[in-house]
């Protein structure tokens, strides 16, 4: 196959999910022989896209066309017989199978004699696909449960690359690999090149991202911001396209001195979480953001949990001054003032079911408990309307479903109702993901306030840009360690940050 | 339009009722209209919506407890074979609320800490539970209560106890955090672990006040029969569970869960075991065959008119516009 | 290079097999021991000829009652209606056994079994119902149709006869034994070495995944229908086989014919990191047959506190399977 032909060309994309439009009028042309990155914040669609054309979704409006025909593919099997396959960021193995069905799971037949699969010949294919392509060993009959993250990769890698394909789509899959598996990765995306075979890599990475890919494709709010040449570009400039004009003036903090109270209003000393985070100090002052950034396995979404108490500690403790506790639970820790926003919204902070009240006043209900233990209807009700109109959310009424509302929207509630209590610490982990830029730069807002007002933040974030915006001081994490500590008058750059988180 | 979705599944086990009271009302020839069969009605579902009142905290939750039958059968049989051994007959009342309890807490903590599957324990429980009150009946002895305890089976005692119970479990279940809370786990569990509610504790507290009421309930039924036989509480947890689905509480519980449609529920499966009788239908394979198909019924409906139709992006744009410009 | 790997291939494989060998000459140790152990309780009486054969012959139906179990269980879900559908199979067999000789117990007994499980699991495929509460429903109907037969005039005769001693053969040793052995190889290869067999247990694993690895769900809940209503259909005749009769049942209590397969399976769902489920069936039912029947030996009464002690074995089972689960348990 000869290289720099158009393999893949998509015009005018459009796809909805309920009430976000995800992908807006997107254009994409792969080349053969092309390793084509994509990049853009969470929500930004870049994930939506590449489903679409792994078959995982249908699209909604637009067109697809491969090697000169109309490509609609009806799912990921349809997909791969058009030599189409994908290592996708959250899907997995199943861990009930060991690791050589897992490369073929769902395409076994080819294996299967008088009904029956040959099990050795299954193993040896799989086998022959990690030998071919250097990739590290895998015990074939073993179950994948149990087996590392990494491992788990692999496997999900060499299935993909097991229907030999024309176009391989990589979502995120270098953030949960070790520096040496990296590299063979890398020269597995060269080899395939060498091969005419084109590749779609995603990544939150904007160094690596332009080391490696040809052309890089930039996604915001659903919609193409721009298409530039890897080798011309340069991080800032991929940077600016991301997060777009809006970023300037106003969004983030403008001083840049760390300013916070000299009370330490909580203390976590050498906490560990078994296979989480290692001997893990710091102390939070009142009235303090203080920043936690590093991969996405690094640890960061654990110490979220850890100090709000979810986390079952091997080591150390996590003392409340103010009440002179340890926290031990999260009931324990609701009662101390304290509130926590998860990373998934949708899965681990909101009853999407629910009516918006119902998800309002979850956080309150002990502050509102009148005399003998008594709820009043009205009173939750007044809460939820009172706050809800405070932040301006977007609903036909207090009693209208969660899932009814957009992210952004989403996003109000589930920070809103802990400012409607009297908190002391706030532990918010990624709390702008998939939101959109407007209700990012209020979220922002609320945050500042919260600040002034002597709350005490624990800011989470895989976003750059974000913590260094925001925080007052920032700890950058690598495989469950703390590995440096920023002040925000030192040397808060990204250069610096990025230097220790990888 | 998303607000009628709920509507939608929560009107249907109010049609499904009319529809049954209307049904047996003509093809009973208003035999069913008549004051002494409507009392009879009243009468026979009353331990249905006590019991009910108390598993609802676990169908909240999205569990299940039926093993308020047998807790029935066993509190009731050990609180009269106790309070007669003991000496004071009227002891077992605090006592068959005690054992109620105390088979809810062990349950409660099989499910929260040892994370049993909640049917699994259940039918463990159906079984093992039964065999146990059989022995005790056939080979300690069935036995009755006092002359003067008999004033339990009246309208002037039953009534007021029946009223006490329901209005302590409706304040628990719609006016506290306990209530509150086991709809949220219904909902969301992780939401819920996530935000700071006590899960375990709840759990437990909701298999405790379901053993609670099925202990209550049974000082009813051993009126009912005068004491104690091997028949107490048989196939109670399925008429139970069966008039909260009815009443349209989603099987996944959570924000579903309503008092007011255990009492809708426990009616509706009263008229029909009721109006077959009048029509002279009360066979057990048509009872049970009739309940059955019903209830599929019911529960793919509900199912499907909760789950709602597809959203369309152009709705819900103007539908935010709508709510901004409002 | 490859050689290396290759050679580390081997050893891998070799201490593999050298683990599994490890751990059955222990599992038959550990069973020998425990015969033994039974056979000292009841001062002498278990290691006779009558008692294995008793104990052996009791305990070949519910093992396919509870191999039916390990492929619905693998895919997540649950049936509690095949009490209610062994109820029916049997009389099924033993009534058309009665007409036709063996095929009649055998197709009776089958044809019933299959196409009532077919249709439990149509219904949970497509009304989404939860399976647990469906099944418990369709429970109620099937012992209503069972129970219905058992009243109507034209048909109580028919489920009242028992099985003509004739046709028994199947229920009686050698034969029920070979059946039994040969099924082990069948169902041993469908679960653990055929594509539905995969599929099922990849549903069950990680049906987001499975479904995005081209797996028809819907399928393959279809696969679990054929496949666990044949294991339920051959309980069906081998029951009524043994027994010569069933008891129709009424109130649920049709649910009481499972729990003792659920038993079998939770106890093989232990030993199922060691050892293959299915191998693992038929040795599980003949040690829980054996409890029962020393229990029986020891004077505890069955029916009463014999069922208590069986409840306690689901739930210690249950406790024991489930420890070390994280997240949400219904």
């Amino acid at each position: 196959m000869s290289t720099g032909q158009t393999i893949l060309e998509i015009k005018g994309l459009n796809k909805y999910f309920g009430p976000t439009h995800a992908n807006k009028n997107i254009d994409f042309t792969l080349k053969t022989g092309e390793i084509h990155g994509l990049i853009g914040e969470n929500g930004s669609g870049k994930s939506t896209l590449i489903s679409q054309i792994a078959g995982l979704y249908g699209h909604d409006s637009g067109e697809m066309i491969l090697k000169g025909q109309h490509y609609d593919p009806q799912s990921p099997i349809d997909a791969n017989d058009h030599k189409i396959s994908m290592v996708m960021q959250e899907l997995g193995v199943v861990g009930t199978l060991p690791a050589g069905m897992n490369v073929f799971l769902g395409r076994t037949d080819k294996f299967t004699k008088f009904g029956i699969i040959n099990k050795k010949q299954l193993n040896r294919e799989a086998q022959a696909i990690f030998e071919k392509w250097d990739l590290p060993r895998v015990p074939m009959n073993k179950l994948t449960d149990g087996m590392m993250i990494e491992t788990r990769k692999m496997i999900e890698l060499a299935r993909a690359l097991s229907v030999d394909p024309d176009i391989l789509i990589l979502d995120e899959i270098t953030q949960s690999l070790s520096l040496n598996n990296r590299r063979k990765l890398v020269d597995l995306i060269n080899k395939l090149k060498e091969d005419g075979k084109s590749i779609i890599v995603i990544t939150h990475d904007v160094e690596e991202l332009i080391e490696i890919t040809d052309t890089i494709t930039v996604l915001r709010d659903g919609a193409v911001v721009g298409n530039v040449m890897s080798a011309e570009t340069t991080p800032d400039e991929i940077k600016q396209m991301m997060v777009g004009r809006a970023m300037e003036g106003g969004y983030y903090r403008e001083d840049m001195v760390p300013e916070y109270g000299d009370e330490v209003v909580l203390s976590v000393k050498n906490v560990t979480v078994k296979g989480e985070i290692e001997d893990i100090s710091f102390d939070l002052h009142k009235g303090e953001i203080l920043g936690f950034c590093g991969l996405s396995d690094s640890g960061i979404h654990s110490i979220g949990k850890a100090v709000y108490g979810l986390s079952k500690l091997q080591k150390g403790t996590i003392h409340l001054n103010e009440k002179n506790a340890d926290i031990k639970s999260a009931p324990q820790a609701l009662r101390s003032n304290m509130g926590y926003v998860p990373k998934d919204r949708d899965n681990e902070a909101l009853m999407i079911h629910a009516s918006i009240r119902d998800n309002f006043v979850l956080p309150s209900l002990t502050e509102l408990q009148g005399p003998i233990a008594f709820l009043s209807p009205a009173k939750l009700s007044r809460l939820a309307s009172e706050t809800s109109k405070q932040l301006s959310v977007k609903m036909t009424g207090i009693g209208q479903p969660m899932d009814a509302l957009s992210g952004g929207n989403k996003q109000k509630v589930n920070f809103g109702r802990w400012l409607a209590k009297d908190l002391k610490v706030l532990v918010l982990d990624c709390p702008t993901r998939g939101v959109d830029v407007g209700v990012k730069a209020y979220i922002y807002s609320l945050m500042k306030q919260a600040k002034k007002d002597g709350i005490s933040i624990v800011l989470i974030s895989d976003e750059l840009t974000e913590i260094l915006g925001m925080s007052d001081r920032l700890f950058v994490m690598k495989d469950g360690k703390i590995t440096k500590e920023i002040r925000r008058d030192e040397d808060f750059t990204e250069q610096s940050v990025i230097g220790v988180m990888i | 339009m998303m607000k009628n979705r709920f509507k939608a599944a929560d009107i249907i086990p109010f049609i499904s009722f009319v529809a049954i009271f209307v049904f047996f009302t003509i093809a009973s020839k208003g035999a069913m209209l008549s004051a002494f069969n409507l009392s009879i009605i009243l009468d026979q579902s009353m331990i249905t919506i006590i019991v009910g009142c108390g598993v609802l905290f676990v169908i909240a939750q999205g569990s299940t407890d039926m093993t308020i039958g047998v807790n029935l059968g066993l509190s009731g049989v050990l609180a009269v074979h106790v309070g007669l051994a003991i000496g004071h007959p009227w002891a077992m009342l605090p006592l068959a609320c005690i054992f109620g309890l105390i088979v809810g807490i062990i349950n409660g903590f099989l499910v929260a800490k040892c994370k049993v599957p909640s049917f699994m324990l259940s039918i463990a429980e159906l079984i093992g539970i039964r065999g146990l009150i059989n022995y005790i009946q056939t080979v300690i002895s069935a036995e009755y209560i006092t002359n003067e305890m008999r004033v339990l089976n009246t309208s002037a005692v039953k009534i007021p106890m029946f009223i006490a119970i329901v209005v302590i479990m409706i304040y628990i279940f719609e006016f506290t955090k306990i209530g509150r809370y086991s709809r949220a786990i219904g909902e969301n569990e992780t939401t819920a672990r996530f935000v700071g509610v006590p899960v375990d504790l709840m759990k437990i507290t909701a298999f405790a006040l379901s053993g609670l009421c099925a202990g209550y309930a049974s000082i009813l039924a051993v009126a009912q029969i005068n004491g104690t036989n091997m028949q107490m509480g048989v196939f109670l947890e399925m008429k139970t569970v069966m008039a909260i689905f009815f009443g349209g509480v989603l099987v996944t519980g959570g924000a579903s869960a309503k008092i007011y449609k255990v009492f809708l529920g426990a009616l509706s499966i009263q008229i029909i075991i009721n109006g077959l009788g009048l029509i002279g239908k009360s066979a057990t394979q048509i009872q049970q065959s009739v309940e059955g198909v019903l209830l599929l019924l019911v529960l793919f409906i509900t199912m499907m008119a909760s789950r709602g139709r597809k959203i369309k992006p152009k709705e819900i744009e103007e539908e935010e516009k709508a709510a901004v410009q409002g | 290079m490859s050689n290396e790997k290759t050679s580390d291939l081997t050893i891998e494989l070799k201490k593999e097999r050298a683990g599994q060998i490890k751990f059955a000459i222990g599992f038959v140790v550990v069973f020998f021991a425990l015969l033994v152990l039974f056979h000292v309780i009841t001062g002498g009486q278990f290691l006779s000829g009558d008692k294995i054969t008793v104990v052996l012959l009791h305990s070949i139906w519910p093992t396919f009652a509870a191999w039916a179990l390990c492929f619905i269980f693998a895919s997540g879900y649950t049936d509690l209606s095949l009490g209610g559908i062994m109820v029916l199979g049997s009389v099924s067999a033993c009534i058309f056994g009665n007409w036709y000789g063996y095929i009649g117990v055998v197709l009776g007994g089958l044809i019933v079994g299959l196409v009532l499980t077919f249709i439990n699991f149509n219904i949970f495929a497509f009304t989404k119902i939860p399976s647990w509460i469906a099944s418990i429903i369709l429970a109620l109907i099937y012992e209503a149709i069972a129970f219905g037969m058992k009243m109507g005039a034209s048909t109580k005769s028919l489920v009242d006869t028992e099985l003509n001693r004739d046709y028994r053969l199947l229920g009686k040793l050698p034969w029920s034994f070979i059946i039994m052995l040969v099924c082990l190889v069948i169902v041993y290869y469908i679960y653990n070495r055929t594509t539905v067999g995969t599929n099922i247990r990849a549903i069950g694993g990680n049906a987001d995944v499975s479904k995005a690895l081209g797996i028809n769900i819907t399928k393959t809940l279809l696969g679990i229908g054929v496949i666990s209503g044949i294991l339920v259909g051959i309980a069906c005749f081998m029951q009524e086989s043994y027994a010569g009769r069933v008891t129709v049942k009424t109130g649920l209590t049709s649910i009481n014919m499972i729990l003792q397969p659920m038993a079998i399976y939770l106890l093989a769902k232990v030993l199922e990191k060691k050892m293959n489920i299915i191998i693992a069936v038929p040795f599980c039912s003949f040690i829980i047959y054996a409890v029962f029947n020393v229990l029986s030996s020891l004077g505890v009464p069955s029916g009463t506190l014999q069922e208590s002690v069986l409840g306690l074995f689901i739930v210690v089972f249950g406790v024991i399977g489930q420890m070390g689960v994280k997240g949400v348990v219904k």
